[in-house]
């Protein structure tokens, strides 16, 4: 059964992932192995595929997909046993841009990743990153910006936490077509990645 | 530069049959599934053109109404340059090529390395292209990335309209800055009737979010240009398997809905607004999602868009020479060969990205313009064709040589050599190779950054008067401009 659900992850069949999910369940499967020994691995080698070029980036998404399928079942089950998510990840895209794509992938692959990933959509102003870090409590902030004039929005939002006094409880990392490593040091944030992938590997190294 | 329009129309990547269908399609789309407005007050100006208002925001459009539009936008737009020659004479298959972008790097002309670029590069690059005679228009190539946002807009315009007398197109943040830049235009154009009359200037807006959204704050730029009679591109850039179908056809069947609504929104702003149609497609690059503006399908598309705006008679903002390299490379040259040369062919009107690009749309390098004006300058050539008339047909001197005999001294040959007859490019060796060793073995690279310096270096002539320049510093305060930060 765990092997047919890694499976059903690997092939981005949402509907079967979570009909044998569901039979799993109730054949007394603990919801922790089905997270550890199926969703899990099967992401890694989602993601191991893609880095090595055998897999697009609609391919790994559906994969995201069918495992969030999982993962709607199993969170509530989880969190009765005490079990977290490997962290909590507040995401939006800088004021002024209206660009979605590229940060709901990102959202997509932390999810899969096993974060909880709150995502506040586009324009989101630096005031409304600070209040949503506080008050779910991130491990991560991630800001996205495709365009070159929005991207200076990216280190306001940094200044913001500073003075909101949380810069230290919570790892900001940045991402987008013009965001570079460099930009990421230049602005003090903890980290950047270039892809969906990327970002993930990198969430699961600050969480 | 020569005076003689050139003319594409020769290749055809769409059937007639093909061409009704994406028409049909794109409209069926603007009917059914319509556009996104975010707003009451392009909703309102879309209604009053006679578009469906939905609750949501959501504008749709009957043929109707798409067809009063095509009606009233121009199927002509002059650019005008400060130069010698005529003004850019956009419409039909007449083609022009020019630069292009907004990058955010540039390779240095010594060390070759990434930088960001700064307003010096922006003054560089167009007195560059003013050199170049297969550039035939200056799109405002980089952000200069030492220039304050707030005075950015007025700091690249006068920039490039005191670096280069080839037509200077560019974007505006907001629409006070955009009534900035008309001002700086018409003061130096002789004042505001001149610049409508002869634009020196005009903009770009990527007032679309593909797909099918307007951005507000690009509609509220595109509303003030339109207004004030300057002529605008209409800019929207869906990239098939993200921002479009996976499917070329697909793509073309929403950008042109996308366009055609453009279109009408500025014919509802003012009647016969000068617009282009200005489709960027591409496909996206499925590793990635990045745009593969170097893929051979997003040259396709480029030519069917430019079929496409043939067909409502609206001049188009085209694109061309566009690499995914990130230098200039072998893959820089085989991509952008082949895009100019199909796009070219295909008649697209105002082509940027025609010259110096790289890296999609991030980067640009200066020996990247030489060597994409000899690109350009080929593809010009083919699009000349072959003169056939009895002077070029020769027959009086194939009898004066007769068999055996050679054509090296003749006065036919003599007459012929220097003309439209033969394009030379001149970053192109020819040499035999023990000519090419002696020299040194360079590549076209070389050559072309050697073109580079010895144009960068010659005397600089400022192309605005000493008058309209004084007049300029008196309403606006240019420091930033010479003291970046």
């Amino acid at each position: 059964m765990i092997e047919a659900i890694k499976q059903a992850v690997l092939d981005g069949d949402r509907g079967k992932v979570v009909e044998l999910t569901a039979s799993a369940l109730e054949r007394g499967t603990e919801p922790k192995e089905i997270l550890d020994q199926a969703l899990t691995p099967a992401m890694d080698i989602v993601g191991e595929e893609y880095e090595r070029g055998d897999r697009y980036v609609p391919e790994m998404l559906i994969s995201a997909e069918a495992m969030k399928g999982a993962m709607k079942q199993l969170r509530p089950l989880l969190a009765d046993a005490g079990v977290e998510p490997r962290g909590r990840i507040v995401i939006g895209t800088v004021e002024g841009d209206l660009h979605d794509i590229g940060k709901d992938l990102v959202a997509m692959m932390l999810e899969g990743a096993g974060f909880e990933v709150i995502n506040l959509g586009v324009e989101v102003s630096a005031a409304a990153f600070v209040q949503a870090v506080r008050e779910h409590n991130a491990d991560i902030l991630a800001l996205s910006a495709l365009l070159t004039t929005t991207m200076t929005c990216m280190p306001e939002v940094v200044k913001a936490l500073t003075e909101a006094g949380i810069r230290d409880q919570v790892k900001v990392i940045i991402g987008g077509a013009p965001v570079t490593q460099a930009y990421a040091e230049e602005i003090g944030a903890d980290g950047y990645a270039a892809d969906a992938a990327g970002a993930a590997k990198l969430a699961v190294t600050l969480a | 530069m020569d005076h003689v329009p050139h003319v594409g129309g020769k290749i055809r990547v769409l059937s007639d049959a093909d061409l009704q269908s994406i028409n049909r399609t794109a409209r069926s789309i603007l009917a059914r599934t319509g556009i996104q407005a975010g707003s009451n007050r392009y909703a309102e100006v879309l209604a009053g053109a006679g578009a469906d208002v939905g609750k949501d925001g959501r504008v749709r459009f009957s043929d109707r109404t798409i067809d009063n539009a095509l009606e009233s936008a121009p199927d002509r737009v002059l650019l005008h340059g400060r130069g010698d020659g005529p003004p850019l004479d956009l419409g039909g298959e007449r083609v022009y090529l020019g630069t292009g972008g907004a990058a955010i790097r540039v390779l240095d002309l010594e060390d070759g390395c990434a930088r960001e670029p700064r307003l010096t590069d922006l003054a560089d690059i167009a007195w560059l292209v003013e050199h170049l005679d297969n550039i035939h228009f200056f799109l405002r190539p980089v952000v200069a990335r030492d220039v304050p946002a707030e005075a950015l807009d007025v700091c690249k315009f006068y920039t490039c309209l005191a670096n280069t007398r080839k037509h200077v197109m560019g974007s505006a943040g907001t629409p006070e800055s955009a009534e900035d830049v008309i001002e700086l235009a018409a003061t130096i154009a002789g004042g505001t009737d001149a610049v409508v009359d002869r634009p020196i200037i005009s903009f770009v807006t990527s007032w679309m979010v593909s797909p099918l959204t307007l951005d507000l704050s690009a509609c509220a730029v595109l509303s003030t240009v339109v207004e004030r009679g300057i002529p605008v591109a209409l800019s929207c850039a869906p990239m098939a398997g993200s921002t479009a179908p996976a499917t070329l056809a697909g793509l073309l069947a929403q950008v042109h809905a996308e366009q055609l609504s453009g279109i009408a929104l500025a014919q509802a702003i003012r009647k016969g607004a000068p617009v282009l149609y200005g489709p960027v497609p591409a496909v996206a690059d499925l590793h990635t999602m990045g745009y593969a503006g170097g893929a051979i399908e997003s040259a396709l598309l480029n030519a069917a868009c430019a079929q496409l705006a043939q067909s409502i008679g609206v001049p188009i903002y085209s694109d061309a020479g566009l690499t995914d390299s990130k230098l200039p490379d072998v893959q820089a040259g085989y991509e952008k060969g082949m895009n100019i040369l199909l796009i070219a062919l295909a008649g697209g009107n105002y082509i940027h990205h025609a010259a110096g690009m790289l890296e999609s749309m991030l980067a640009v390098a200066y020996e990247q313009y030489v060597i994409d004006n000899d690109i350009n300058g080929m593809a010009l050539r083919a699009l000349r064709g072959i003169a056939v008339s009895p002077e070029t047909l020769a027959e009086e001197v194939i009898a004066t040589v007769g068999p055996g005999g050679n054509y090296l001294t003749r006065a036919h040959t003599l007459a012929h050599i220097r003309t439209d007859e033969y394009f030379v490019a001149a970053t192109a060796d020819r040499r035999g190779r023990p000519a090419w060793e002696a020299a040194g073995c360079h590549d076209a690279r070389a050559h072309a950054k050697e073109i580079a310096r010895e144009i960068l270096a010659r005397p600089r002539t400022r192309f605005i008067s000493r008058e309209a320049d004084r007049r300029i510093r008196d309403r606006f305060d240019l420091s930033a401009c010479e003291r970046p930060a």
